[in-house]
């Protein structure tokens, strides 16, 4: 089977890889611009990602990509057969989903409290744009992990898990720039 | 549990906290274009590893080095905006 084209060794879905690429340039392209338009005003980007919870968006780092090993826990553990703890894998996967949400949550209830909303500065209207985007792609990854978990067929649960990795590395690129680089 | 996901996962614990700390311990503008780009390695660590062991592409290594070259050249996009500014 090596001998196979390089394309048709992909692991899962071509599809899945068509989504994985498009999400990645969308939002690629969306901290591109935001790091250009900081070239206009790098105090006041500095001064508003100062309002920011870093600590906490680091602790959600650390979640998702806990989540995302119990995620490709459960596909190890479907393709071996094994349904409960496949399940079981997903279950915990999504539960760290729920925990992800309900920090940003209190971030985006901190960051309201204090007034600051789309226009408040343009660092803010970037910064709620996409990772308001993003939330949006981890609930959806929730309620995929909660699918596949209720019929485990490997394929299935394959497919849903590449989604959650990708909502992983979404995260992993978009916080340094959002929330670190200063 | 000391299998090939585990390292992955420990390695991004490792990553993850180390940038954080970065950006957290070292004040604003003392050496901001090395932690900047020190920063973005690590992100650029972390998407590698995401890829090649949570995504299997460490079994296709032709297409985990596409990866690796694109996210490359975004991180050296990203660095340079970061540091004309």
């Amino acid at each position: 089977m090596t001998d196979a084209p390089v394309i048709e060794r992909i692991p899962g879905d071509l599809m899945i890889w068509v989504l994985i690429v498009s999400e990645l340039a969308v939002f690629g392209a969306g901290l591109l611009v935001f790091l250009a338009i900081r070239l206009g005003d790098p105090t006041g980007f500095a001064a508003a990602q100062d309002q920011l919870h870093r600590v906490s968006a680091g602790i959600n780092t650390v979640v998702l990509v806990t989540s995302g090993w119990l995620a490709a826990r459960a596909v190890r553990s479907a393709e071996d057969g094994l349904r409960a703890p496949a399940r079981r894998w997903l279950g915990l996967a999504g539960a760290l989903g729920v925990v992800f949400l309900i920090l940003k949550g209190v971030e985006y209830g901190d960051a309201l409290d204090k007034g600051i909303g789309f226009e408040t500065h343009v660092f803010f209207s970037f910064y709620w744009m996409l990772t308001l985007f993003h939330a949006a792609h981890v609930l959806a990854g929730i309620i995929i992990l909660a699918l596949v978990a209720v019929h485990v067929r490997p394929d299935h649960v394959e497919a849903g898990a590449q989604f959650w990795h990708m909502v992983d590395l979404v995260w992993v690129v978009l916080f340094p720039i959002i929330y670190l680089l200063r | 549990m000391r299998d090939d996901l585990t390292r992955a996962w420990v390695a991004l614990i490792a990553l993850s906290a180390a940038s954080t700390l970065l950006a957290v311990v070292v004040p604003r503008g003392t050496g901001s274009a090395a932690v900047g780009a020190a920063i973005l390695a690590l992100s650029w660590f972390k998407a590698r590893v995401i890829l090649r062991r949570y995504l299997g592409l460490a079994a296709v290594p032709a297409i985990g080095r596409g990866f690796d070259l694109v996210l490359a050249l975004f991180m050296l996009g990203a660095l340079g905006l970061y540091l004309a500014a």
